[in-house]
This record gives structure tokens, C-alpha cells and sequence, in this order.
């Protein structure tokens, strides 16, 4: 990955981020909020792999609890594990499949809800369970809504790098 | 039917055919990296997050993440500004299907406050003379000791875990901890962590959150709790109290010096919904709607007194 595409996802995670924090979380529809930040968390992971989306979960984590005051950290480490799971999600099985954005989308949205809702508990902070699993059906929908643009627009952003054959063949005779 | 030309043609790997350098490392040495990175980055993420856990509201790390939420305000209010006139136009179409029926209800309770202002325009007028009587010594009061601070929102509550609204203001503008935080409509919360341009409010929507309050047509008190869905509850109030359906909730302010309450006596909090007893119960079921207008924020603001505390005795 070159440097300037480094750049573009730091761009994309960010803006994602700022936009998450200040608009997003005003809509809420049947207690889901859509969650543009992860849904563009796993377009770049989809497409740059494992380790790039664990560095771009871990500062667009950084970001959101700056901005909020919140917890320092606690997104950064959610972000962080759901980036790397997704890329190497794409990187092996997930690789050219057209379903890939969406199941990731909607699998992590779950996880990340209930993940969250698991440290709030282990910090010995309120983590009341059930508008938290109510919210997870409304916010898988919203944010498979947001997928198809997002990973179009993130896709165009970051073009897939070139393939090289793992195996080249001469013809004889 | 194959042309008469076609010669036999054999496809072998071939293994003099230089493979193109493609500068990855192998394939063992990429997946220790990729290890490494997330170690590295969920280790680092846990420290923050031990260390942001351990001191909240102060510290070397609450300093820099005020410095840094700072340095992100501008962005988060250019990101309002655009999203404002999509807000407007839903808020303008939302606003006429409802119209009809919030004007019939704007002119009812005009009709009930203006009545209830001439009735307390007296009562205002022999408070002075009456508080000099007794030489009365009291806080701050709302709102004329309070100097207000307005700032727009620049994050909302962001999940069912907390109740907290980001505000662009701290404490260069006099902002401390505990700063009460009103809309136009009456009590939002208060300021939980501060930073030098950007604070944090809880709300009174909060789980947390506990305001001692008193029904200004009985006179009865309790504590404002968060209710369910958008409500809250006047908590703490006996059997043999009396609270009825469209009492004003108000804050109590301080009662004994000794523990001085962080909101002023008199802010605005909300409208008794419904009233209900149980047997089982200890406590009078009170269901208030509040005033402040949770869900739509775009500016709050944020009373900073401006006389000190009465101090103890």
C-alpha cells in the first residue's frame, strides 16, 4: 500500500468519524442509529486488509473519544479488533465475493453493539442490555442502507491494487 | 473441426519463467507483523482506556484529549453547518403536520399562565420586603445571578450507555464542573467534564442523573429520575403527598447550606404526565414530561454564576 493511499483512508476514516459524531447520532430510527464510521471501517478493511484496517479502527476510535470527551480508548479498541477481522475476512474468504460488504456490515454491527455493551459491563458502568439488543436489528438495517454507497465510494477512493499471478505458465511446443 | 495448421501445444509449468518481484515479505514473516500490529494497537488501546478510567476529569491524558477535542471543534461545527439546512427543511415539513394541534394547545396554556401571572405578580412584589424582614440569606438564584453562556452541540448521546451531549464551550468560558445547563424550555443537565474550549453535559436523561425538584402548585419534592422512553419520574414522594396531573416540576435548589445543590431553586423541568398508586409500592408513581427538548438540540446554554455560594457557618 503507498503512501498516498494511507493518506486517502486517514481522510475517508476521518471525515466518517467527524460525521458520525456530529450528525449521525441525532437519527434515531426504532432506537438504531446508523453507524457511518463503522460501515466505512469495513470498506477500507475490505479492500487494504488486516493491518490497515486495524490502524484506521484504532485512531477513527481515537477521534470519536476525543471529540465526545468519551472514554479514551474504548472505541479505539472495539474499531480496532472489528478492522482486523474484517481484513483478514478479506483477505481470505471474502476476497471478490459481492456479499462480502454486506454480511461483514451486518455481522459487525451485532458484534460491536454487543461488544460494547460487554466492556461497559466489565468497566462496572451501566449497560443495560436490552435497549441495547433492541437497537441491533434497526441499526443492522440502517447501516446495510448505508453500505452499498459507502463501499462504492471508498472502493473508488482506494482502487484495488494490480493482482500479480501467484503461478505463470509457458506454452510449449 | 480443428484447423489444418493447429500444432500440438503443451502446457507445462514452467519453472525458468522469472516470477515478477513483487516486494511482499513472505507470507510467515506478514502474518507476525499483522499479529504484532494488533497487539501493539489493542495493548495501547487498553492503556488509554486504564488510564482515562482511573482519572475521568482530570490529568496529564484528560488535558491532552481537551487539547484535542479543541483542535476537532471546528470540524465538528462545519460538519453541523452542512447537515443544518437538511435538519431545517425535515423540521419545517415535521413542524406543519403538527401545527394545528400544538396551536390550540400554545393558546390554552397561555391562557392558564397568564391567569397565574397576575396571581403571582403580587406575591413578587411583597417577596423583597419580607425577605429584608428576615434578613434572609440565600444562594445564587436563577437567572439573575447567573451569567448565561450559550454554545452550540457538537455530539449527542451516541447510544443507550450514556446520556451526554458535547458543547463548545469550557472553561475559558467560565465553565467548571456541575455548571448547570438549560435550553429555552427549561432544565437540560449539567457539566460532568470540562475542557478548555469543549465541556461534556450529562443529561437529566441520564441513569445517573438525580435532581432534587419540587412541584410548584402542592409544594411536594422529590428526585428527578430518568423514566421510561422519553420521561422522566419525580421520585421519593410519599403516599400522602398530593401531586396532580399538569403540575410544574421545577429545580429545589439548595434546602440545608451544609449540602449546597448544584442547580439554582426555580429552573424549569418538566409537566406531571400521569400520577399512579400501587400497593406494593412505597412511593407515589409520578410520570413527568420534561420541557427541554432532548432529541433536537442545537444550542444549549450554560448558567455560570456569578455570586459566590453562601458560605457555612
Amino acid at each position: 500500500m503507498s503512501v498516498l493511499d494511507g493518506v486517502k483512508a486517514a481522510v475517508i476514516l476521518f471525515v466518517a468519524a467527524i460525521v458520525q459524531v456530529s450528525i449521525l447520532t441525532q437519527i434515531h430510527v426504532l432506537d438504531g442509529v446508523p453507524d457511518l464510521l463503522l460501515v466505512t471501517l469495513v470498506a477500507v478493511a475490505l479492500l487494504r486488509g488486516a493491518v490497515v484496517g486495524a490502524v484506521g479502527g484504532f485512531f477513527a476510535g481515537l477521534i470519536v473519544d476525543t471529540a465526545t470527551f468519551g472514554q479514551l480508548g474504548l472505541t479505539s479498541l472495539m474499531l480496532t479488533v472489528a478492522g482486523y477481522w474484517i481484513g483478514r475476512y478479506g483477505e481470505t474468504t471474502g476476497r471478490d465475493r459481492a456479499h462480502a460488504p454486506y454480511l461483514s456490515v451486518a455481522v459487525v454491527t451485532a458484534l460491536y453493539a454487543v461488544g460494547l455493551l460487554l466492556v461497559h459491563f466489565v468497566l462496572g458502568e451501566r449497560a443495560p442490555a436490552l435497549p441495547v439488543l433492541s437497537g441491533i436489528v434497526p441499526a443492522v438495517v440502517l447501516n446495510l442502507l448505508l453500505t452499498a454507497p459507502v463501499y462504492a465510494l471508498v472502493r473508488r477512493l482506494l482502487r484495488p491494487p494490480s493482482r500479480e499471478l501467484s503461478t505463470e505458465v509457458r506454452l510449449l511446443g | 473441426m480443428a484447423p489444418p495448421n493447429r500444432t500440438a501445444r503443451v502446457a507445462v509449468l514452467g519453472s525458468s519463467v522469472q516470477r515478477s518481484k513483487s516486494g511482499r515479505p513472505p507470507r510467515g514473516r506478514s502474518a507476525l507483523v499483522r499479529r504484532l500490529v494488533l497487539v501493539f494497537l489493542v495493548v495501547a488501546a487498553l492503556a488509554l482506556l486504564t488510564i482515562s478510567f482511573r482519572s475521568p476529569t482530570s490529568g496529564a491524558l484528560h488535558d491532552v484529549q481537551g487539547a484535542g477535542a479543541s483542535a476537532l471543534r471546528p470540524f465538528q461545527v462545519a460538519a453541523e453547518r452542512v447537515a443544518r439546512p437538511f435538519r431545517d427543511v425535515y423540521g419545517y415539513f415535521h413542524g406543519l403536520t403538527t401545527a394545528k394541534s400544538e396551536n390550540a394547545k400554545l393558546k390554552r396554556e397561555v391562557r392558564e399562565w397568564r391567569a397565574e401571572a397576575l396571581k403571582n405578580e403580587a406575591a413578587a412584589a411583597q417577596n423583597p420586603a419580607l425577605k429584608k424582614q428576615l434578613a434572609y440569606q440565600e444562594g445564587p438564584t436563577f437567572p439573575k445571578d447567573y451569567r448565561p453562556v450559550a454554545a452550540s452541540v457538537t455530539s449527542f448521546p451516541a447510544g443507550p450507555f450514556t446520556q451526554q451531549i458535547g458543547i463548545a464551550a469550557g472553561s475559558h468560558s467560565g465553565i467548571r464542573y456541575g455548571t448547570p445547563v438549560v435550553d429555552g424550555d427549561g432544565l437540560v443537565g449539567s457539566v460532568t467534564n470540562v475542557g478548555p474550549s469543549t465541556s461534556v453535559v450529562t443529561l437529566i436523561t441520564d441513569a445517573d442523573s438525580a435532581v432534587t425538584a419540587k412541584d410548584l402548585t402542592t409544594g411536594v419534592t422529590g428526585l428527578i429520575r430518568r423514566g421510561s422512553g422519553d420521561s422522566l419520574i419525580l421520585d421519593r414522594v410519599p403516599k400522602n403527598q398530593v401531586v396532580q396531573k399538569g403540575d410544574r416540576i421545577v429545580t429545589q435548589g439548595t434546602r440545608d447550606p451544609r449540602y449546597p445543590d448544584i442547580y439554582p431553586y426555580g429552573i424549569p423541568i418538566g409537566r406531571v404526565l400521569s400520577v399512579g398508586y400501587s400497593d406494593n409500592a412505597i412511593f407515589v408513581q409520578v410520570q413527568v414530561a420534561p420541557y427541554a427538548q432532548f432529541g433536537s438540540f442545537d444550542s444549549v446554554t450554560a448558567l455560570v454564576s456569578t455570586k459566590p455560594a453562601p458560605k457555612l457557618p
